[in-house]
């Protein structure tokens, strides 16, 4: 967890409901998706339906991310703020306010 | 395990900066190396070059022309060639002082744990996860690191895997990719290796921070390396046990 993830419009905590949340992606899906996506959110979003969101605007990073039943594939790393996240806890993982999420697959070759 | 007087001579510089003993501890060593292809050749290379005093390096696959972009092992005049015969003969000929062991097998899991034998460590140079995976399972049956990379194109990660103590590699990946035949440009795994290299020195040496509880994530386009907090899962099938006997007695090498 680095600090500089964590500064990332901290002055505009002060505006209610509206949330501010960094997405970043590495390796395979950075190259289709981009990298540290800053978005505002509404309270209640949750990890996989933000990430749903974000994604499905580019079908190629949509289909590297998620499979045919829009389920996150199982090799996808999951991080909030550092920790992990469980694919099968991340559709109620809520997001909040200057939180980090990290996506990423592991990076397989030698 | 004294040094001679050319090894004296020949590792000056680093003698410099972790002594004739440090220099003795890298001889006395045995590093086992899990490929001989773009990982694998930086570090095996430049762990001879430093002084480790065996390596054991295992590959079954022969030299092809499109490897030669990044295996800096081996050359034109290999192609065709077994690559551990390549590799043992690189190795042996940088640095005549250590010894080199050229295993050309497949890790298979009949045979990986007898392959490591009684290695001070593992640096996994492989191209797939499920032979990492079995790495990851004999390094923690042995209570010895695991020394992980992986590259893709101009991305890269790595993490120095402490049995018992730092998260093992299923906790961090329980799940493999799909097989693909991966883009990679050489500087990806050559800076790589280094990093695996680097801690393979420093544990040996018992110097420095190493990498443990922390995913090394390289971006070379970029120019961006960036580190994630990677935890142990209690319920790992690989080490997850290991975490109750750990709690009692902890050894430290």
């Amino acid at each position: 967890m680095r600090s500089v993830w964590r500064n990332v419009d901290e002055e505009e905590n002060s505006e209610e409901e509206e949330m501010t949340v960094k997405i970043r992606f590495f390796a395979r899906f950075r190259e289709l998706l981009g990298t540290d996506i800053i978005t505002d959110v509404g309270v209640g979003m949750m990890f996989t339906s933000l990430i749903t969101t974000i994604v499905k605007k580019k079908p190629e990073g949509y289909a590297a991310i998620f499979d045919e039943d829009g389920a996150f594939r199982e090799f996808v790393i999951l991080m909030k703020n550092g920790k992990r996240v469980e694919i099968a806890d991340a559709a109620k993982t809520p997001v909040e306010d200057g939180d980090e999420l990290a996506v990423f697959p592991p990076v397989a070759g030698g | 395990m004294v040094l001679s007087q050319r090894e004296q001579e020949r590792y000056k510089r680093q003698i410099m900066s972790f002594g004739e003993e440090g220099q003795e501890r890298l001889k006395k060593a045995h590093i086992f190396i899990a490929g001989a292809g773009g990982l694998g050749s930086p570090v095996s290379l430049y762990l001879a070059v430093a002084g480790v005093g065996t390596i054991t390096i295992v590959d079954m696959d022969v030299v092809d022309q499109t490897n030669l972009n990044r295996q800096i092992l081996h050359f034109d005049r290999d192609i065709g060639r077994k690559k551990t015969a390549s590799a043992e003969e690189k190795l042996q000929e940088i640095n005549q002082d250590i010894t080199v062991n050229a295993i050309d097998v497949n890790i298979d899991e009949s045979n990986a744990a007898d392959l490591v034998g009684g290695a001070d460590g593992i640096v996994d140079a492989m191209d797939n996860y499920p032979t990492r995976y079995l790495l990851n399972d004999v390094a923690i049956a042995k209570e010895i690191p695991l020394f992980h990379g992986g590259i893709r194109g101009f991305y890269g990660q790595a993490t120095t895997i402490i049995p018992g103590t730092t998260p093992c590699l299923k906790c961090i990946f329980p799940k493999a990719p799909p097989v693909e035949v991966f883009p990679v440009i050489g500087v990806t795994p050559g800076l790589i290796g280094m990093v695996q290299a680097t801690e393979v020195l420093k544990y040996l040496l018992g110097i420095g921070e190493l990498l443990t509880g922390r995913l090394f994530i390289w971006d070379g386009m970029q120019a961006k390396a960036d580190e994630i907090r990677v935890e142990r899962n209690p319920k790992c099938e690989a080490c997850g046990e290991m975490l109750m006997k750990k709690k009692t007695a902890r050894k430290k090498k």
